[in-house]
């Protein structure tokens, strides 16, 4: 390309332009704007090579910037404005020398005719220049002068209506009451309306118009129906899945953040306040749990667990996922390129994406995780349901806790209860299981910290379950996170694949911390306790009781005798750690416990709750004479209490299992100190370059808010400000394409320079305003849409404005657009009266055909590698639901478009292929939904065969149908019922599918002939179209 | 109407699209492929893309046989001597030059050369060195083109596989035979033009594969690849429930159909009639694949050609069977899975199993279209996602050892569509550690499939996120050298 660098005359070529005159003459009415006409024309075919990327930059010449366009180069200038015919660009547009000719024949770009001519008359008007329309703040643009001032019902129709006006189109009429409620009822909660509710919108439309219509949408909005429906699209955005991604694909638990989206549309939550709390809950004052469970968001994105991986490079792509997610939700841009290298078409710099990326990059978190269960950090996440059990279950505690003070208050007094103590001390060895440790003939080992123990000796077995229990009495001076049973392997590199691999017990910031990894920490259980009182000085007995496979519901942890609740840090152990000889306060690494410990026991069985208790108060005896724990844990279990400590006993064991099974959740966490964030050359994970600070681009953008601070939460204020240019824009642009089938800027994802111009600037402008200065309120929103003229058209329209205008860009007609995958089962659901209609909780295993796995998930044993069909209910759940495995996604789904949520999807693709029909003819789900639907038309539709046909047509498209239609549906029927009258065997057998049971009442001929016909109805376009 | 999208309007694809519309509901009916609806993918892949192929293309499909897991290129296809001399002593630096290794072998304290324990042989006329794993596809040396200068950027499975299949590492890119189907469109009436077969393990192992691998990325969705199941329906949801006959579906098709019609009077939008084309073709699929699928037209000779697991439905034998005929019918690209060759341990005896499920049936493949003449223009690929490491994972040993994952040389063959047969390119060190001559990267590979199919590389694009798009990202180059 070294011949192109500079500008040298080329001739022009005046039978290209005559040529043109034709062409452009039917653009020459508007006026050239740099942003709509000229700027997507330079940004495809010039700025790659002489955009703002100095790397790539050719010839110095740099025509993204007008002081840099106008400057002369050895050859001449660019842009001369007002004079094309002295602007080198247009000569080396025009030129057929493919030295000279712009853009260069190999670069498979070309400028047409038109464009040239465009360019053209741009410089005769002086070249102005424009930032780009999406980075300029939206403002509201005057009202247009119009023909109709009658039509509009919201102040954006007039905008749509203008520009109808100038493409010299009418709009169309208004839907039928019926068509507007069916519509507006799959727009809002994803489900159709039954005939009665349309029956009833008719009447009320004739009596009251417009206010019938307002309280239509009132109602709907209140429907929890709502949230869900609204979830759907902004689980694509966030990529939300139930298991991890690559080719492990183990499962994960994150449903407690759908709950809170669903419930957050349903509670109709500011959607800057919906936004903060998932960029950053976790930084909010005292933020609450639905707070820190918002934050999931941020954690939504694949992990690898694939053993081997660097960890590094795998850390960094998680937060470059993260980047991505947020600018393609938030900013509408694709920051992606700048990853690596300039953004040779937006103008954001690699030092750009990376102080964007550093805000990203300080989550305590492995490129390895993930393997057998949430990766760190996670989060116990209680459902309401579960929060007020817990609640309910601490109260009944602590009433017979305040029962059994005040008896044990009331027992005799301490000498004589020690010496009962050191009567029962004797027997209770021999009650107890045998100790494996110390051995009974010899003495105790002294143990000091430093001690060993041999690993044979202190045998950990997973059937018969284990418990150790030590002493400690903690000296000063130690650090707050120090070891106190160590047989973890801390040595070799933190890569390996064997690194951490053992068990340890520490003391950190106070409390208990037991440990068993497999890999440190990708691959281990981390239990923490909650509430541990430790007094240095005195000493303490600590129980730990390891049973089964180790994960964090199998631990148990007890101080003093009592069982404590624990916080599970990690609960991902893949598999039993090697046998090691356990280190005393000592791991080799970190500074050793400070203090003594004593009395290193192990139990070859999981002692009973008493039995610790009972051994703690034994042993306990004499260690502190000032201590009294031990006496009042020795009262408990003397007789004048003992009913009520049973039952004391039971409660807390009861509870303290009920929260071992919580839901867990992965969330943010910020690190106290934020790690380092550099540019990456080449966007290579370890070839750091310059240190970067967090920080966005504040000149191209928005600037930063004065007070705040440079973490996740300043930058959730960064973007909700409400002059930011992008952010409502971006997402008031993703809800109308929800309900239009395409966005008023078709690329919603990209608003950059290289995006699409909106269609109707001003209607975006004008909702983007209005959602902002109304306080982002989304149910608002909707309603403003959904009542307006331009959403209450007709989408019937002739085939001359179906191919003047495919896409509806201009907006003549009402929205018609295949419903999504979830919609088009929820709605057969809903019709064929199966619909589960529960809300939130774990995702569901619909039907599935067998063998889908097979060959393709991971052979070895993790979650999620098996598809368990569901019983009952959950067969029914609406499909947002759906247990989501990113590798091999529900086939149903994927056959209608749905994404594999692998990363960040802003726009589902909406295609029309045989697969579907063959869905819709032969899943089990359908043709169960389909048996429903004849079952319903034989007992609720009517004696005939024309009503019930009606029937079960209404009930799919919302309206009855014409005599034609009514005659093709009753030859239908008539057909199908002679074929299984006279082949009794195959109705029964047609009608036998799905986990519900066909009702016997009913003649099989007659259910297999109506089933057939329910089929043809769900299968019809009309049904699985929004119109 | 604004300029911007007076130029949209007479963009090819708008044109096409509208032309397309324009011949209305009889015409649509005979446009067999799946037909995105107009307002999102604005997309022609009924046809393919105007302008495509390029030039006359030497292969008019695809079949390729991907081994997933990484095969050792140094048991099977590249014989290293040096290894033998250097057993046990420590990979020279001057060999590793400091690469990256996975974290399996992090912590190991040396790299000790593990030589193969498997002999080698010439074959053929081209005298091209196989081990003695596969003798078979020593039988078809003269007709392939082996490739031992292979190398790849990932050393783990999940990026390497994906970097093989779509030219990204990361997901979201579309794949070989989704680009294919996009550009080329499709070549026949009744069946997809990417078909997806996946060996069903004998055991349960092996790393785990993902629907990504044959997704259609940012390309509409419809050019993602069909599963054609060994066991089970074939095709995923074709065949009608138990009871209901085909006369009963054509009849319930017209039916529909009928409706359809009716609707689309009143409602205009050609999307309709493309749903009715749709089904049509659903309705001959339900005959057409189950008759792919039914191996009775076979000979004995050509059953037993593929050797005794063709008879086990889900094997890879059949499914190189099943390949051939789909490559009759006119399917486009055909991509075969065949896992489990990630040999960390036990090499000794898990490679031979892996080596006879594949050996003889892919050379038998590869006779079978030569029988038939379709060799010239099918162009058949053998390969996995990486090699393997010239040093021992674990200890190095005689007999048994186990090598780790190997992403800077590694062996793949070609054969026909355009490709010279009977010849190896390329070559490694004496370690098998880095490519010698001719390096070929998996950019290059594709950008060599795409040039066997009349597709110049750069120039099949798409536009996402502002950018345009291609299978070879900004790389890749044509190796002409090994074409015929």
């Amino acid at each position: 390309m070294a011949n192109r660098c500079t500008l040298i005359a080329g001739g022009t070529a005046p039978r290209a332009v005559l040529l043109l005159l034709i062409l452009v003459s039917a653009l020459s009415a508007e006026e050239i704007r740099f942003n709509r006409d000229i700027r997507p024309i330079l940004s495809e075919n010039c700025f790659f090579c002489h955009g703002q990327d100095p790397k790539h930059r050719e010839a110095k010449l740099r025509l993204d910037v007008r002081a840099e366009a106008l400057l002369e180069h050895d050859s001449g200038f660019a842009i001369v404005p007002t004079h094309p015919e002295k602007s080198e660009i247009i000569k080396r547009l025009l030129t057929h020398n493919p030295d000279d000719q712009m853009p260069p024949p190999a670069s498979n770009r070309k400028v047409t005719p038109a464009q040239i001519e465009l360019i053209k008359r741009w410089i005769s008007q002086g070249a102005p220049y424009e930032k780009h329309w999406a980075f300029i703040p939206p403002e509201k643009a005057p009202s247009p002068a119009l023909t109709d001032r009658t039509w509009a019902r919201q102040p954006f129709d007039r905008f749509v209506l203008a520009k109808l006006d100038a493409e010299k189109l009418k709009p169309s009429a208004e839907a039928k009451p019926g068509v507007w409620l069916r519509r507006a009822s799959l727009d809002l909660t994803g489900l159709p309306p039954t005939p009665a509710d349309i029956a009833l919108f008719e009447r009320d439309a004739l009596r009251h118009g417009e206010a019938a219509y307002a309280s239509a949408a009132e109602r709907l909005l209140a429907s929890p129906r709502f949230g869900e429906r609204l979830a759907q699209d902004w689980l694509d955005v966030a990529r939300y899945a139930d298991t991890h991604g690559f080719n492990n694909d183990s499962g994960r638990t994150m449903w407690r953040w759908r709950d809170y989206v669903i419930e957050s549309f349903n509670a109709n939550l500011p959607f800057d306040r919906f936004v903060t709390e998932q960029l950053a809950g976790d930084l909010l004052p005292k933020p609450t749990l639905d707070q820190r469970i918002a934050t999931a968001f941020n954690r939504n994105h694949v992990i690898n667990s694939e053993g081997g991986i660097i960890e590094e490079e795998y850390r960094v792509e998680y937060v470059a996922d993260r980047v991505r997610t947020a600018s393609t939700a938030l900013l509408g841009l694709t920051t992606e390129c700048a990853r690596c290298h300039d953004h040779k078409f937006d103008p954001i710099t690699q030092k750009d994406y990376y102080r964007f990326f550093a805000f990203f990059n300080n989550v305590l978190e492995y490129g390895e995780d993930g393997r057998i269960a949430n990766a760190v950090p996670l989060l116990v996440t209680p459902t309401r349901e579960q929060q007020a059990k817990l609640k309910e279950m601490d109260a009944a505690i602590a009433a017979l806790d305040a029962r059994l003070d005040r008896l044990v208050a009331d027992t005799h007094g301490q000498a004589a209860l020690r010496q009962q103590i050191a009567a029962d001390d004797t027997k209770l060895q021999a009650r107890l299981m045998k100790p494996l440790l110390p051995d009974p003939k010899k003495p105790d080992p002294k143990l000091i910290p430093g001690a060993r123990v041999t690993a044979k000796d202190s045998d950990i077995d997973a059937k018969r379950g284990t418990t150790l229990s030590l002493w400690f009495k903690a000296g000063a001076g130690n650090t707050s996170d120090v070891p106190l049973l160590v047989a973890l392997d801390r040595s070799g590199s933190p890569a390996a694949t064997s690194y951490g691999n053992g068990r340890e017990l520490r003391l950190c910031d106070g409390e208990l911390e037991w440990t068993t990894s497999q890999k440190h920490p990708a691959y281990a259980t981390i239990v923490r306790t909650v509430g541990a009182k430790i007094t240095p000085g005195e000493w303490h007995q600590v129980a730990v009781l390891i049973q089964g496979k180790e994960n964090a519901a199998s631990i148990s942890l007890f101080l003093d005798g009592e069982e404590l609740p624990t916080h599970i840090r990690h609960d991902g152990l893949s598999g039993a750690p090697g046998k090691r000889d356990w280190f005393l306060g000592n791991d080799g690494k970190s500074p050793p416990f400070i203090g003594d410990i004593g009395e290193f026991r192990t139990y070859a069985s999981i002692l009973k709750p008493e039995q610790v208790r009972e051994a703690f108060s034994l042993q306990a005896s004499g260690k502190s004479p000032n201590h009294s724990a031990e006496l009042a844990a020795y009262r408990r279990r003397t007789a004048s209490t003992q009913k009520l400590q049973v039952e004391r006993d039971t409660r807390w064991a009861e509870r303290l299992a009920f929260a071992r099974n919580l839901p867990t959740t992965m969330v943010m966490e910020e690190l106290p100190v934020p790690r380092q964030a550099f540019v990456l050359n080449r966007g290579q994970y370890d070839a750091h370059g310059d240190k970067v600070a967090a920080g966005v681009p504040e000149d191209l953008i928005a600037p930063w808010p004065a007070d705040a601070p440079k973490n996740r939460l300043g930058l959730a204020r960064w973007f909700l400000q409400p002059r930011h240019p992008l952010t409502a824009r971006v997402v008031v642009n993703r809800f109308w394409a929800q309900l239009f089938g395409i966005g008023l800027v078709k690329s919603v994802e990209d608003f950059g320079t290289q995006g699409e111009w909106p269609s109707h600037p001003e209607v975006l402008d004008t909702l983007a305003r209005d959602f902002v200065d109304g306080g982002w309120n989304v149910k608002g929103f909707f309603k403003s849409i959904i009542l307006s003229s331009t959403y209450r058209q007709t989408s019937d329209a002739s085939p001359e404005l179906y191919a003047r205008d495919p896409e509806n860009r201009l907006l003549a007609r009402g929205p018609r657009v295949r419903l999504p995958a979830e919609i088009i089962r929820d709605q057969a659901l809903s019709i064929a009266g199966l619909l589960t209609r529960k809300i939130g909780g774990p995702s569901v295993r619909p039907y599935q055909p067998a063998g889908i796995y097979e060959g393709i998930v991971v052979g070895a044993d993790y979650p999620s590698t098996k598809w368990i069909e569901d019983k009952g209910e959950d067969l029914y759940r609406r499909s947002l639901y759906t247990f989501w495995k990113r590798t091999v996604p529900h086939p149903a789904m994927l056959t209608f478009d749905s994404p594999d949520r692998e990363f960040c999807s802003a726009r589902r693709s909406r295609t029309n292929t045989p697969l579907q029909t063959l869905v819709l003819w032969n899943e089990t789900g359908y043709l169960e939904a389909s048996r429903k639907l004849g079952e319903r038309m034989l007992k609720e539709g009517g004696a005939d065969d024309a009503s019930r046909t009606a029937y079960a047509f209404q009930l799919a498209t919302g309206r009855a149908p014409t005599v034609n239609e009514t005659r093709v549906l009753v030859r239908s029927l008539a057909k199908l019922r002679a074929d299984f009258t006279a082949r009794p065997d195959d109705a029964a057998k047609v009608i036998k599918v799905g986990a519900s049971v066909p009702d016997s009442t009913l003649s099989a001929v007659e259910l297999a002939a109506a089933a057939g016909v329910a089929n043809m109805i769900l299968t019809l376009d009309e049904t699985i179209t929004k119109n | 109407m604004s300029c911007h999208q007076f130029e949209n309007m007479h963009s090819r694809r708008e044109f096409l699209q509208k032309t397309g519309l324009g011949l209305g509901a009889g015409a649509m009916a005979h446009l067999l492929g799946g037909c995105a609806s107009s307002s999102v993918a604005d997309d022609p892949h009924i046809n393919g893309l105007a302008g495509l192929p390029h030039f006359a293309p030497k292969a008019k499909r695809v079949i390729c046989l991907f081994q997933s897991g990484g095969p050792s290129h140094l048991d099977l296809y590249d014989p290293k001597p040096e290894l033998e001399r250097q057993f046990d002593k420590d990979l020279p630096d001057s060999i590793r030059r400091g690469q990256r290794i996975t974290g399996m072998v992090a912590s190991q304290t040396r790299l000790a050369c593990q030589p193969s324990r498997y002999k080698f042989t010439r074959h053929g006329q081209s005298g091209t060195e196989l081990s003695e794993l596969l003798p078979h596809i020593g039988g078809i040396a003269d007709d392939i083109c082996l490739v031992r200068s292979m190398h790849t950027e990932a050393i783990n499975h999940d990026p390497a596989i994906t970097f093989f299949q779509t030219g990204s590492q990361l997901p979201g890119r579309p794949s070989m035979g989704a680009w294919t189907d996009y550009g080329l469109g499709r070549m026949n009436d009744n069946l997809p033009s990417f078909v997806v077969l996946i060996s069903v393990n004998k055991e349960k192992s092996g790393q785990g594969l993902l629907a990504r691998l044959w997704g259609s990325g940012f390309l509409p969705s419809a050019h993602q690849g069909v599963q054609f199941r060994g066991a089970g329906e074939p095709v995923l949801y074709l065949r009608d429930p138990d009871g209901l006959t085909r006369d009963q579906r054509k009849a319930m098709l017209e039916g529909v159909n009928e409706l359809n019609r009716i609707n689309l009077a009143q409602a205009g939008d050609p999307e309709i009639s493309a749903r009715i084309s749709q089904a049509e073709m659903a309705y001959r699929m339900q005959a057409s694949v189950p008759e792919l699928m039914d191996l009775k037209g076979e000979s004995k000779t050509v059953m037993d050609s593929y050797g005794p697991d063709v008879n086990t439905p889900g094997s890879f034998a059949r499914n190189a069977l099943l390949a051939r005929r789909l490559a009759e019918k006119g399917v486009r690209f055909i991509q075969l899975y065949h896992r489990d060759w990630d040999h960390h341990g036990s090499l000794q005896d898990l490679l031979p199993k892996m080596s006879r499920d594949v050996d003889q049936p892919a050379a038998a493949l590869v006779k079978d279209l030569k029988q038939r003449g379709m060799l010239d223009d099918t162009l058949v690929i053998w390969g996995g996602e990486f090699g393997r490491t010239p040093y021992a994972q674990g200890g190095a040993n005689r007999e048994k050892y186990g090598r780790d994952h190997h992403g800077k040389a590694y062996s793949i063959w070609m054969a026909g569509g355009g490709i010279k047969p009977g010849t190896s390119f390329g070559s490694t060190d004496d370690f098998g550690f880095n490519t010698q001559d001719n390096p070929v990267h998996v950019h290059d590979l594709q950008a060599t499939i795409l040039h066997c199919l009349g597709i110049n590389h750069e120039r099949l694009t798409y536009r996402f996120q502002g950018r345009q798009f291609r299978l070879t990202d900004v790389h890749g180059r044509v190796v002409r050298d090994i074409l015929a």
